[in-house]
């Protein structure tokens, strides 16, 4: 498929794995490559977890991040819980929406509801994320705790 | 096998709600670095004032200044939920807990803090359930006996419930508590109009309703708590 050659391309030029679709952080964080700007959410199951998403806090372009820092918050049921950031970079790019509508965190997690673009520092970091088999696993695994 | 949840319990009489904070804060920070086990600290606030991450002073129906006059401290914080008082003879237990750990979201974290409460309340007759959609905490009728607010960081809690023992209610006049308006707020007293046991044995209970609705079986108990032990 020429989206996937393309995809192959870029990941040799930045010397990390192949993505296949997008990859995920064990705190329930999914991210997408385009290039080398990553696309960050939360993940279907984290809003699930989460119940209602009534507030929304995403911080202003241009700032940069350290991997496992957090980026913003997420309210729900009287309850704010951080959200953190899977790679290292500079925030290039904020998604505005979910603040002005946060049930799209809801609804819409891996399209409408993405969060902030950022331009990864180190795209080695990527490589230490899960692919979905791996994050379903994961998930499952903390289920099982209960 | 049964896996032994241990948690250890600090009894913290009247703390002052900064320093409760910055103890709060320390903690956290020690269990993301698993420092230490799961931790609750049981307390009671002077007469204080809260609001939540998303700033909802309209809700405050009386100036900064007049609370002061009252004798009563205003804080923004960055837990979730909306403004509310806290004050003597109300008991505010703040769990520092791994959620990953429990394998619970912040949905389930809320309703069983809910549940706490609600089981609390059922040791003195009174039948207390949760909140309806968009009314987070536990209610007698439509009168609300107790509030949650929590803030979850990596999966490690702060901040969390706060139980009407036998507050002084007309604090929760100046404000529109939690954001609801038309309902009223309630205690434990007022619900059995009775003379209540001493107030610690109120507050071990409440512990003990936490510590069985979250499965912990192993209770370390940290008495005569001071915050010079941090």
């Amino acid at each position: 498929m020429a989206l996937r050659t393309w995809a192959s391309s870029i990941a040799n030029a930045l010397r990390v794995s192949l993505l296949d679709g997008l990859k995920y952080a064990s705190s329930h964080e999914w991210v997408k490559l385009d290039g080398s700007v990553v696309t960050i959410g939360i993940t279907d199951h984290a809003q699930d977890h989460l119940g209602e998403v009534v507030f929304v806090e995403v911080p202003e372009a241009g700032g940069s991040m350290a991997q496992g820092t957090s980026y913003g918050a997420v309210e729900s049921v009287k309850a704010t819980s951080d959200v953190n950031s899977p790679i290292s970079g500079d925030i290039v790019e904020v998604n505005t929406k979910p603040s002005e509508v946060p049930g799209l965190i809801n609804s819409s997690p891996y399209q409408e509801g993405w969060m902030i673009k950022v331009k990864a520092s180190n795209p080695s970091e990527l490589e230490s994320l899960m692919d979905p088999k791996e994050y379903t696993k994961s998930c499952e695994e903390e289920h099982a705790a209960r | 096998m049964r896996i032994v949840r241990s948690l250890k319990v600090w009894k913290l009489g009247t703390v002052n709600y900064l320093q409760a904070l910055k103890l709060q804060d320390k903690l956290v920070s020690d269990r993301k670095a698993h420092k230490i086990t799961d931790t609750l600290l049981a307390l009671q606030h002077p007469p204080t004032y809260t609001l939540g991450k998303r700033r909802t002073d309209h809700n405050l129906l009386v100036s900064e200044d007049d609370l002061r006059s009252i004798g009563a401290e205003l804080h923004y914080t960055q837990r979730g939920g909306d403004i509310t008082f806290h004050g003597p003879h109300q008991a505010v237990l703040y769990p520092i807990i791994s959620l990953r750990d429990l394998g619970l979201g912040a949905r389930k974290y809320v309703e069983k803090l809910e549940l706490t409460m609600i089981e609390l309340a059922s040791l003195y007759g009174v039948k207390a359930r949760a909140g309806e959609r968009g009314e987070t905490g536990v209610w007698v009728g439509d009168r609300k006996i107790g509030a949650i607010g929590v803030r979850i960081s990596s999966a490690i809690t702060s901040h969390g419930l706060a139980f009407n023992i036998d507050p002084d209610l007309n604090y929760f006049k100046h404000i529109v508590p939690c954001g609801i308006a038309e309902k009223d707020v309630t205690s434990l007293r007022k619900e059995i109009n009775m003379v209540l046991p001493n107030e610690e044995l109120i507050q071990d209970q409440l512990i003990s309703c936490f510590a069985n609705v979250f499965g912990f079986s192993d209770i370390v108990w940290k008495n005569n708590s001071s915050l010079a032990d941090s």
